[in-house]
């Protein structure tokens, strides 16, 4: 079988997360590779709906959940919008898991900061729930998620499941003139919120996610609570193509992103070219 | 490595028995009387070993300008996929530039690092190449200066070295060899009289300091030569078209109808905008300056992190093709330059 060759996954549930966003949960349909299929949180995928093409997203499930994969996308052009358009039984296509991975390894026995913006939530997602399927290998865990308007979280079931929880403690917020009568979170950037949450730095990890405008002004109020960067980690949405170090799409200086990354710690940032 | 001969009238009968086999003969054609390409020949008569430069790379043989990954078909809402073969028919390729077959070798790196590309490896297996030595084409030509040779054997199977009444055959591979003995009667010893000098050779260029333009492009993202140099290109992409080493593809879906179709990997460019232009409309090589500097750096300074040399034989077909002038020789020895006199050169805003 050529390594462009897609699994064939149906769609098992459809969650409309905000207006334009979607989650989609995807089950193989060969049973042998249902059953052997694995992945490390982190690692992404091509998912395709025949005749539209591929796109790249994270897979947004955590692997300690078997039996499916999950990706949340927003529709904005050809193939998102023609995802878009399936539903509970159609056939679509996935192919991966491609790249590197958050390092969970390293991070047991340590404290765990999720600051993610958007959308950018669904990598993130991936490692909460792979981190609280597991969570007693871990100390404190901090979420903080924010979005432009209460109408763009995503997730909203699951934000109500980690506000609910005595061993999390979740901060949510809105950008400012984003929020409705009834929203109990923050109001403000991100950035500012973190800030305000103060995690503490000593024996933690940083994973954040989210529109780069974010993560440029989240860095910084990481550095001053005193996360070192080989602490704080990101993942890189480049665009890609074959998600497998060939077609020359992903290259940040040195790096191709679907095989070096998409998983960066900001120290390894800071040694590459600003082209991303 | 043995050395045989073979006359021309050998190698005609030699073209017409793979033929005859079913074996694919592939070679340099004349297109037109100025222009040459690399064809699928069914008769040695359409073969042009005269040295003339085929307009565009051998890469298409291995990796073709559109080719199919896979064909799907719907029916009441269940998808049904059809693989494409990952093996080929038995090809030889006669006639290749030692610098165009050195390129594939090259290639193989990318192809194979981790993932191993099958449709690429499948066509590779298949296919033995016979390199013929090169004249030399025009003063663009500087596979010299990057680690080549007219004479190079890297990724040739056989090389044939013209003289007066034939060609010296080297044989390099075992596959070359296996060619040899399928067909023993076409081959015979070197003439008593030895090797006959073929014509005068244009003089090549000299080594470029490699190492040192790697350093200088590794610390110089953002100095002005970038910009400089991208006001006079069109970002056609015609450079990475014929280069026998640019190697980026899309992939595509082409439907056939409402209820089939083709995926598909085309050949791309990074000279384009839409090349890394996110969904987003957020796009990191914004300017026509970090994608010409791309393509440098891919070749230049990329490759030779991950794979251990540049991406690059020096076919000089950049230049020839370019529309806009562009020199790769030219813009290296500036780089070159600048990186001797520590980024001084006087470099225009």
């Amino acid at each position: 079988m050529n390594l462009y060759q897609p699994h064939l996954v149906r769609v098992t549930d459809v969650v409309d997360e905000t207006a334009d966003t979607r989650t989609l949960r995807l089950q193989f349909k060969d049973p042998s590779v249902a059953e052997s299929f694995d992945f490390r949180a982190g690692q992404f995928g091509e998912y395709s709906a025949f005749g539209a093409g591929e796109c790249t997203f994270c897979i947004a499930s955590p692997p300690t959940r078997k039996g499916y994969i999950e990706c949340t996308f927003k529709a904005v052009g050809k193939a998102t919008n023609a995802l878009r358009g399936l539903g509970v039984g159609d056939t679509m296509g996935f192919r991966g898991p491609y790249g590197n991975h958050f390092p969970l390894d390293r991070m047991e026995g340590a404290s765990l900061v999720f600051i993610a913006g958007g959308i950018g939530l669904a990598p993130v997602r991936c490692v909460i729930w792979n981190v609280l399927d597991q969570r007693d290998r871990y100390g404190d865990v901090t979420i903080v998620y924010g979005a432009r308007s209460v109408g763009d979280l995503v997730y909203k079931h699951e934000l109500e499941d980690w506000a609910a929880r005595t061993d999390v403690r979740l901060w949510q917020t809105v950008d400012p003139g984003g929020q409705t009568p009834d929203w109990h979170g923050e109001i403000g950037f991100v950035p500012a919120i973190v800030e305000k949450a103060a995690p503490t730095a000593d024996n933690a990890y940083a994973v954040v996610c989210g529109p780069p405008i974010m993560i440029k002004f989240t860095l910084p109020v990481l550095a001053k609570l005193g996360f070192p960067p080989e602490r704080v980690y990101t993942t890189l949405e480049n665009r890609m193509k074959c998600g497998l170090g060939k077609c020359g799409r992903c290259n940040v200086g040195p790096v191709y992103v679907c095989k070096d990354g998409p998983v960066f710690s900001a120290a390894e940032l800071a040694q590459l070219p600003a082209e991303f | 490595m043995d050395t045989l001969f073979i006359t021309r009238e050998n190698l005609a009968a030699l073209t017409a028995d793979l033929l005859a086999s079913g074996t694919h003969v592939a070679a340099p054609t004349r297109a037109s009387d100025a222009q040459t390409e690399y064809r699928y020949v069914t008769d040695f008569a359409q073969v042009r070993l005269d040295g003339s430069m085929p307009r565009r790379s051998l890469k298409e043989l291995f990796l073709p300008p559109t080719e199919p990954l896979l064909r799907w078909r719907q029916h009441q809402g269940d998808v049904e996929l059809q693989e494409v073969p990952t093996s080929f028919p038995p090809t030889v390729v006669l006639g290749a530039r030692p610098c165009d077959a050195a390129a594939v070798d090259v290639l193989d790196r990318v192809m194979g690092w981790d993932y191993r590309d099958e449709l690429w490896f499948g066509r590779r297996a298949a296919t033995t190449v016979i390199s013929l030595a090169c004249p030399g084409v025009d003063d663009l030509c500087f596979c010299s200066a990057v680690g080549g040779s007219p004479e190079s054997t890297r990724g040739a199977d056989l090389l044939l070295t013209p003289v007066t009444d034939g060609y010296h055959v080297t044989v390099v591979t075992d596959k070359g060899r296996s060619l040899l003995s399928a067909h023993p009667s076409r081959f015979g010893a070197l003439p008593a009289s030895g090797p006959l000098p073929a014509g005068p050779r244009i003089p090549a260029p000299g080594p470029l300091p490699l190492g040192q333009i790697r350093t200088w492009l590794e610390s110089n993202f953002d100095h002005p030569l970038w910009h400089e140099v991208a006001l006079r290109c069109h970002g056609c992409g015609a450079c990475a078209s014929v280069c026998p080493t640019c190697h980026c593809f899309d992939i595509v879906d082409e439907p056939e109808g409402v209820d089939r179709g083709t995926r598909r990997r085309n050949w791309d460019t990074c000279q384009t905008s839409v090349f890394t232009l996110h969904a987003s409309g957020h796009n990191p090589r914004h300017d026509q300056g970090a994608r010409f500097r791309q393509r440098l750096m891919h070749k230049f300074s990329i490759y030779p992190d991950k794979f251990g040399e540049v991406l690059c034989t020096g076919c000089g077909r950049c230049a020839r093709a370019c529309p806009a002038g562009q020199d790769i020789v030219e813009l290296l020895g500036r780089i070159g330059a600048l990186a001797a006199g520590n980024g001084h050169e006087k470099v225009e805003a």
